[in-house]
């Protein structure tokens, strides 16, 4: 399919305030596994102040920040653009949110002494602060991915860092199941979120360049919905993905190399 | 009584180190660990009377620590300092228990002794109250390690915690808005260090694609106080410049003691020439006739004008705390930086053969980030070795290389990886654009082999550049010495 003409226009939320743990990484995934292909990206960073209309995007991502950052901008996401994304959620735009940005899209997070600090309560979920926190690589399997022929394709490696449990709502199915890691509340076996085209997770750092697979579907659903279903994402290869996942596998199996 | 647990406590801790050597094994932390366990307040005893620097901050502690120590010697004083990375109770406490025999042969000579200890800044909360400090340095507050301590605001609680401690004077970063606050509640003994404005740039790291800009992370871009966005004039890197909150007002502090060098001059350069100036007293860099001294500074790299202005205002602030201006006098101090050496993994340049290899250690984003850019300028690059390790000194997360701006720093021709994340670290140079035909990745149990190829790969004349993080470097340091018989070169 030609993709000539076509165009990826992202939305990273709060860029300049939400960007731990590597965050930034799965905006340079989409970007390059959408430019590989022909698809020239459009990157808009929306931060405080900033205007957010969903007829600009065709995918937005939302990080994790320090508690100190995610203050400052929870009168603004909830209050401001709250509407908004709203609507857009309910419209079918695709969304990637990490941890915090996973967390404020719920109904509350409840802190430690009790406190609700009430969310956009854009999907029914709920989380509770607890005082272990969880910090791991985690390993888990999304059946959305499986592609018949390729072993790993439903694996998903990440890591977390969240004292936070997450508790899902009967309208919100889970992500992935977990196969290594506590997950969303390290009791019920289940990680992340999904709610119309929204994805959300625990998984820090490079998690899309870790799962290129998990990228492209992202990019589907979001080029569909531009280009109309009948849009085919071309094929790409994950030679130089699979390279680094095999490493992180071997890493997995062997251990550490401390001198 | 306690008079002899102390003793017991010195003697525990010769013995373990006695015990340790016969296993041929470094005893670096473990005496003092033995010692602390013996008498818990052994570290106090041993500093008592004695005059000490302490360094703290996350980055560029190792080398101003170095820096401090060298100025000093240069200077007449007798230096008992701790040993790179030995830097909780435990490493303080061993080079205190044996810098002992060599300060009292100092005191009986009638030598000026000073302590220079760098301390960890998670734990500085913990050991100042035993050091008790006449001059505390910090450095900066960069995102480090965030699974150790949290967030960075909590580190700068723990480095307060330490300082409300001690009464030393308080030597601060102007530039960095994190650790210049520290100053609120003890305006009477801070001084401020900085790089002069004009002597930063704009550097405003742009992702270089026609589709946007995506700023590399940055730690520190709002107002602690009143939450507003920072707009700066001019900044150095990271969050580091002249910062303003336009709401509060809260801004940055004129510094007594600044840097100012030529713009126009590439600072990857061995042998840059920079000015340190002295304001005096009281006064800042917006007052007239500072006082100015230009050195050639053997460590280059723009981090280190930060290292070496902290480390002569360190000296200087000691030298009118304890009366000895006349030693201790800013010409005497800045001039002795040139005769500085560089910490192993800090810059240092190494023969081998005809080649040239030189090991900059990178612990965390803004360390990357400076040693890429560093790299990205040196005229002589022409492979970089990249190590990335996941161990627990190291931190297990390795998603920070995604926070560091690879986009815009240009790679040598050739590029070598390994470590046991070579993987995530081979994944983070494709993706910022580096052709994957140009990067050899090897997983950690054939790095030595690796470093054969890439300085066999190198021409002479050419230097290597390996970029190792804390574990990683640990080993590459054992790899040198056995396969090119390096030995001790790192002292």
């Amino acid at each position: 399919m030609d993709n000539s003409g076509k165009e990826l226009r992202i939305c990273h939320m709060y860029p300049d305030l939400l960007n731990l743990y590597g965050d930034r990484g799965n905006v340079l995934s989409l970007i390059r596994r959408a430019e590989l292909r022909g698809i020239s990206v459009k990157l808009v960073p929306v931060s405080i102040g900033d205007e957010f209309d969903e007829k600009d995007f065709d995918i937005v991502f939302l990080g994790g920040g320090q508690d100190a950052e995610q203050n400052v901008i929870r009168k603004d996401f909830v209050e401001v653009k709250g509407p908004k994304v709203k609507q857009a959620i309910e419209n079918g735009m695709v969304f990637l949110c990490i941890c915090g940005g996973y967390q404020m899209l719920g109904n509350y997070y409840q802190e430690h002494d009790g406190t609700k600090i009430e969310c956009l309560g854009a999907i029914d979920i709920y989380t509770v602060g607890e005082d272990v926190r969880y910090i791991q690589d985690t390993v888990y399997e999304a059946d959305f991915l499986k592609e018949d022929g390729v072993a790993d394709s439903a694996v998903l490696y990440g890591f977390e860092n969240h004292s936070g449990r997450t508790y899902l709502g009967d309208s919100v199915k889970p992500m992935a199941k977990v196969i290594e890691g506590a997950g969303n509340n390290g009791k019920d076996g289940f990680e992340g979120a999904i709610y119309n085209n929204v994805y959300c997770t625990y998984s820090h750092g490079s998690f899309l360049p870790k799962n290129p697979r998990m990228t492209d579907h992202l990019l589907r659903l979001a080029l569909k919905r531009r280009y109309g279903d009948d849009y085919e994402l071309p094929a790409l290869s994950t030679e130089n993905e699979d390279f680094a996942r095999a490493a992180l596998l071997r890493y997995k199996e062997k251990g550490n190399t401390a001198p | 009584m306690a008079s002899i647990r102390f003793h017991l406590a010195v003697f525990s801790a010769k013995c373990t180190k006695l015990g340790l050597r016969i296993l041929g094994r470094g005893a670096t932390t473990l005496p003092g660990k033995v010692a602390v366990k013996v008498d818990p307040k052994i570290l106090e005893k041993l500093c008592k009377g004695r005059n000490c620097v302490t360094i703290t901050g996350t980055n560029g502690k190792t080398t101003t620590t170095h820096m401090i120590t060298d100025i000093f010697r240069n200077c007449g004083y007798t230096v008992v300092t701790n040993v790179s990375g030995a830097n909780l109770l435990s490493g303080v406490t061993t080079s205190m228990i044996f810098g002992r025999k060599e300060m009292k042969k100092a005191d009986k000579a009638g030598k000026k002794v000073i302590c220079v200890l760098e301390t960890d800044e998670g734990a500085y909360g913990k050991i100042a109250c035993q050091i008790k400090p006449k001059v505390s340095v910090v450095t900066n507050l960069f995102r480090d390690q965030l699974d150790r301590f949290g967030e960075l605001a909590h580190t700068r609680d723990l480095i307060a915690k330490g300082l409300d401690t001690c009464e030393a004077d308080i030597l601060l970063n102007s530039d960095d808005s994190l650790v210049s606050e520290l100053y609120k509640g003890r305006e009477e003994r801070t001084v401020f260090y900085g790089l002069s404005e004009e002597s930063m740039h704009y550097n405003n790291v742009t992702y270089p694609d026609k589709s946007g800009v995506l700023p590399a992370s940055s730690d520190a871009e709002y107002c602690t106080g009143c939450k507003t966005k920072y707009t700066y004039t001019a900044r150095s890197f990271g969050h580091l410049g002249a910062f303003t909150c336009e709401k509060c007002g809260k801004t940055r502090k004129a510094p007594r003691f600044f840097v100012k060098y030529d713009l126009a001059k590439n600072p990857s350069d061995e042998g840059y020439e920079l000015s340190l100036l002295d304001a005096g007293i009281g006064k800042t860099e917006k007052d007239p006739d500072p006082k100015e001294k230009r050195v050639k500074l053997p460590i280059p790299g723009m981090h280190n004008f930060y290292n070496s202005i902290s480390a002569v205002s360190a000296c200087v602030r000691m030298g009118e705390k304890i009366g000895d201006t006349e030693a201790l006098s800013f010409e005497k101090c800045a001039a002795a930086l040139e005769h500085v050496e560089a910490a192993f993994g800090r810059m240092e340049k190494i023969s081998i053969g005809d080649k040239k290899i030189c090991v900059l250690l990178v612990k965390n984003p803004v360390g990357l980030d400076r040693a890429l850019s560093f790299v990205a300028g040196a005229s002589d690059a022409e492979g970089i070795y990249m190590l990335l390790n996941s161990n627990i000194a190291d931190g297990k997360d390795v998603s920070w290389i995604w926070d560091v701006d690879f986009e815009s720093k240009e790679f040598p021709e050739k590029v070598y990886v390994s470590g046991d994340r070579y993987g995530d670290m081979m994944l983070r140079i494709l993706y910022s654009g580096v052709d994957r035909e140009r990067i050899v990745a090897k997983p950690m149990e054939e790095c030595a082999e690796l470093l054969d190829q890439a300085i066999s790969d190198s021409t002479p004349g050419k230097c290597l550049y390996i970029l190792p993080n804390y574990t990683s470097m640990l080993a590459l340091r054992s790899i040198l010495v056995k396969r090119y018989h390096l030995k001790d070169f790192w002292k």
